[in-house]
Formats: C-alpha cells, sequence, structure tokens
C-alpha cells in the first residue's frame, strides 16, 4: 500500500485557485465505490486503498495485470488476511476494503493481487475488446446479447468526446481517462451531480481497444475511479476502461443502478 | 475600432537558458501499437531531422511525431524543466560547442510526450544543421515569459516571444484580440496533453478522429481550438479560445498526432481567430 507524496507546491484549479488537496494514494478510510463523485475537498481521490510498488517496473506490472473484480487479500499488518477488491485503475491500482478494515490499514501494508483477466475475450461480441476487466466482472455486470447481435450494458451516465481528458494517447489498460467534470457548470450542464464513484460509464466517440482517442463510431465502456472536485483543468473524474468497441455492438441501458458496488456487491 | 494591440515588452527579461543537441532514446522492445492494432516503430522525437523542416507537412511522415531540425534538452531534469518553461517560440538559439559553434537558429516549437522527453525544437539554416551533432551545446536566450496584452489581463501569454509577436501582429478589435490562424478545430481534437502545465507543454491534435479537419496541416501552422483554456493547465472550457503553433508530426497512435506548442489562451471569448491559409511562423520569421 502506497504513502501520499507530494512536491509541497500548489496546483491551480479550474477556478484559477491555488489548490492544495489529498485525496490520492494512501487510505481514504472514509470513501468508497457507491459514494458520490463530487461531495468531497479533494483532487484525483482514490477512494479506499491505493496500491503501488517502489521498483518501477513490478509497478507496472500491477497496473497492467490487475483487473477490476480481482480479489485482493492484505499479507501483512493488523488487517492480515482480510479480503479487499480491486475496483479501479489511477496512478495506484485501487482497492475497496470493508469500512472496518479500512480504520486499520496504513501505508506499507502489504497486499497481494490475484491478477485474473487481462487476455479475456468475449467469444460472441469479437469485435469488442475487454480491458482490465475480470471474468468476476464480465459475470457481475450481466452482460447479455440482445437478439440483435448488440451486447445489452447498463451505464449510469454516458460521456460526449469532448469531455475527455488527461489519459487520452496512453494505453488501454493503464490508470484511466479523466472525464473534465472540472467545473460546477460542466457538471450541471450534463446533469452528472450524482454521479457516483464505481459508477459503469458509456464513452461516446472514444476508441479505446489500443490505447485511448476520439474515434467517431466507436464506443468505450468504463468504471468511474477517481473522483472530488478540486479539478486541475484538463484532469477531473477518472474512468478506468473495461471495454471498447463499434457504437453498434453496443445497446446502452441507463440505470443509476449501473454501480460496482451492487454488481460485486461490496 | 482596430489598433495595433501592445504587450510589456519593456517589463520583459532576457535570459540564457542551455540545451543540448539530444539523441533518439528508446526501449529494448521498439514497437507501439497503432490505433487499429498494427505494430508500428516509432522514429521522429530526438536528434536532428535533417529533410523536416518548419513549413513542411506535419502529416504522412513515416514516423511517430517526428521533430523538425533540431531537438534540445538539458541533461539536468530541474534545468530542462526551466528551459522549456522560459524558451518562447521566436527566441534566439546560438551554438555554443562544436564545428557549428557561432551560428544562429531560432526556437519553432517544444514538444513533450508522456513520461519521456521535453524538448525545445530549433530551426537551423541548412549549411549548419549539416554540421551539428547530438552533444553539441546551445544557449537559448529566452525572451517572452511574462508577457501580457495592454488591456486585455484575461489573456495569457505563453512559449511566445516578442520577436513572433511582432511579426504576426495581432490587432485589437471592439477590445478582443484578433489573431491569424490557419483553422480553428473543435475541442474533440485534444488529445495528450490535456491537463498538462500549459507554460511548458504541447498538447497532440488527434488525427484518427476527423482526418478532414487536419488536411493540409504544416509544421509551424498558428492553429486555434475553440472551447479550450490554457490558462494556466490545458482542457475545455466551453467559450474559451486557445492558440498554438504545429511544432512536430502527426502520430499512429491513439490520442496522439501533431503536437500544438501553446502560445496564449483566453477563458471568456477575448480572443478572435481570423483564418488566413499563410499564418505560419516559417514565412512569419523567414525561416529557411
Amino acid at each position: 500500500m502506497s504513502h501520499p507524496t507530494h512536491s509541497g507546491t500548489y496546483a491551480v484549479d479550474d477556478y484559477g485557485r491555488p489548490m492544495m488537496l489529498p485525496g490520492m494514494s494512501g487510505v481514504v478510510a472514509n470513501v468508497r465505490v457507491g459514494d458520490p463523485v463530487f461531495r468531497w475537498a479533494a483532487d484525483h481521490l482514490e477512494p479506499a486503498v491505493s496500491a503501488g510498488c517502489a521498483d518501477r517496473g513490478r509497478h507496472q506490472a500491477l497496473q497492467f495485470l490487475a483487473c477490476v473484480g480481482n480479489p485482493v487479500r492484505v499479507v501483512s499488518g493488523p488487517a492480515k488476511g482480510t479480503a479487499g477488491t480491486v475496483v479501479g485503475k489511477h496512478a495506484f491500482v485501487l482497492v475497496d476494503f470493508a469500512t472496518d478494515v479500512l480504520d486499520v490499514l496504513a501505508p506499507g501494508d502489504r497486499l497481494l493481487v490475484r491478477a485474473h483477466g487481462q487476455g479475456l475475450r468475449l467469444l460472441d461480441f469479437p469485435e469488442i475488446v475487454t480491458r482490465s476487466c475480470s471474468p468476476v466482472l464480465v459475470e457481475a455486470l450481466q452482460l447479455r446479447a440482445n437478439g440483435e447481435g448488440r451486447l445489452r450494458v447498463e451505464v449510469a451516465a454516458e460521456i460526449p468526446a469532448s469531455l475527455m481528458g488527461a489519459g487520452l494517447g496512453m494505453s488501454s489498460e493503464w490508470a484511466n481517462c479523466d472525464v473534465m467534470f472540472t467545473h460546477r457548470d460542466t457538471i450541471e450542464r450534463h446533469g452528472v451531480e450524482d454521479l457516483r464513484l464505481g459508477d459503469v460509464v458509456a464513452m461516446h466517440d472514444q476508441d479505446h481497444r489500443f490505447g485511448r482517442g476520439f474515434k467517431p463510431g466507436v464506443s468505450a465502456i468504463g468504471v468511474v475511479a477517481h473522483g472530488g472536485h478540486g479539478a486541475i483543468p484538463g484532469h477531473g473524474t477518472g474512468v478506468v476502461t473495461i471495454m471498447s468497441g463499434p457504437a453498434e455492438r453496443f445497446e446502452l441501458v441507463r440505470a443509476t443502478s449501473a454501480n460496482l458496488s451492487d454488481y460485486l456487491k461490496l | 475600432m482596430t489598433d495595433h494591440a501592445r504587450i510589456n515588452e519593456e517589463e520583459l527579461l532576457v535570459t540564457a537558458v542551455v540545451g543540448d543537441v539530444t539523441s533518439p532514446s528508446m526501449g529494448s522492445n521498439p514497437y507501439e501499437v497503432g490505433a487499429d492494432g498494427v505494430p508500428a516503430l516509432p522514429i521522429g522525437v530526438g536528434g536532428i531531422s535533417y529533410n523536416v523542416r518548419v513549413g513542411m507537412s506535419a502529416l504522412g511522415w513515416a514516423g511517430d511525431q517526428v521533430e523538425p531540425g533540431v531537438s534540445l534538452a538539458n541533461p539536468v531534469a530541474a534545468a530542462n524543466e526551466a528551459l522549456n518553461i522560459f524558451a518562447c517560440v521566436g527566441n534566439r538559439a546560438i551554438v555554443r560547442t562544436g564545428d557549428a559553434a557561432g551560428s544562429e537558429g531560432v526556437v519553432v516549437g517544444k514538444h513533450e510526450t508522456f513520461m519521456a522527453s521535453k524538448h525545445v525544437l530549433v530551426h537551423l539554416d541548412a549549411g549548419p544543421l549539416e554540421q551539428v551533432v547530438p552533444g553539441d551545446s546551445f544557449v537559448v536566450r529566452a525572451h517572452g515569459r511574462g508577457m501580457q496584452v495592454q488591456g486585455l489581463p484575461q489573456v495569457a501569454c505563453h512559449s511566445l516571444s516578442p520577436d513572433l509577436w511582432n511579426a504576426w501582429a495581432p490587432e485589437i478589435r471592439d477590445g478582443r484580440l484578433a489573431l491569424r490562424v490557419t483553422r480553428v478545430l473543435p475541442p474533440e481534437v485534444v488529445g495528450m496533453g490535456s491537463g498538462r502545465v500549459s507554460a511548458t507543454t504541447s498538447v497532440a491534435l488527434q488525427t484518427e478522429g476527423d482526418g478532414e479537419s487536419l488536411a493540409g496541416l504544416r509544421l509551424g501552422d498558428l492553429v486555434a481550438i475553440r472551447d479550450w483554456d490554457a490558462t494556466y493547465y490545458t482542457g475545455f472550457r466551453e467559450g474559451a479560445l486557445t492558440v498554438g503553433v504545429v511544432a512536430c508530426g502527426d502520430s499512429p497512435v491513439l490520442g496522439n498526432g501533431p503536437g500544438v506548442t501553446l502560445l496564449t489562451s483566453a477563458p471568456d471569448g477575448r480572443l478572435i481567430p481570423e483564418v488566413d491559409a499563410d499564418a505560419n511562423i516559417a514565412s512569419m520569421l523567414a525561416l529557411r
């Protein structure tokens, strides 16, 4: 489990104000998936636990191999033996634990991730690729063919390409892509005030198959991984990619309940 | 009512920052993956590009974000940050060491790649370009940081030198700043570079999305991006406008493409783009 770090300098938020806020790395004991995205005075809020590795090569392996839905076990410290779940990725791999466990965990505790999911393919939908999506998550999302050759996916929100920010151009499996919900006006205009951490969302005109970028007619499905409202322009609400493919291969069904906390019973 | 816009030129410092000619750098597995899952071997970032110069096409090179001319960096990370923050497009860059010592070039762009490099790009005439080698040292006479437009405090200026400003000759029109650009692009064209520090960086124009909007794009083109703000960091903002200069070539990688070095931005409609197909710094700064 990582420890927060800080440069000691201020960043600037989308209102032009100097900003020095917590959120990244370590333990956030009072925020979990299922909680609101925007309530918090935080920057890049990583809910619950952030897992990393001091060695860069190992950290990259953790980043690329961990998949949403993977089981995690605490292997040192007072919470040894307790179980968690990978719920997202950002600079770190984000792991949910029960609230009483979060009260005990601390940076430095060792975590074991049972990485399972990279290489996964949907046999009936070869045009749709999965990324960082565990078999457990595929099962939990209750993905179904809708009878017209489309994959039925419940989503809590739909995101236009113009709001996709930092994370474009990076590998599909690495960290996430920010939706630029950095200003109250943008959040209200898109009606996403109630967006929750862990929400499954659709990103329109986004090709996240081999990297992430703008492409009309291609969609990406992701999970809201990090939040907070004190945001740097061009950053915002992080969404980890779990699927991408031609838009016409998806049937999107709006459901405010489309959240990992329900799907994975966290 | 139209007037030549004035800047606070008499307040601006001229300082020396140093960069060495870089050499390309790669990992042991050279392949990256293009947008359609096709492996590609990237070439073009770092070192010297003998046959790619500002004014030429930004598209169609068999490379990845090719940097025209000479690519500089300072080997000390913090000094490289300063080089990349203080150097402005249009600044003089003088060769200090090697066979081309004493030759003078011009800063034509700055290019940042993800967690890898930050380079200052310098145009040299063909003669000295043949003489410089990786490791040769340049001094950039950095001039432009701190620039403000008189009467328009909302306008942020970034990697913009007084020399380029004077050649560009923006005008004040009805209280707004009119800038010549080759085209105005929509916000969804911006890819990698969103959220970066405006003072230092470039942002990528995504070629995969709508090839038409970038057709004919040249290195050195001045381009505007609507609904995009770069006052401090780069990001979406309805009604804002950001103007930059195309610094490097396109890319096969999703979310990437020609890099634009940021010159000026305003969040509130104070910048008016005026489309002029000839708005390219190669002609403005008489670069050959």
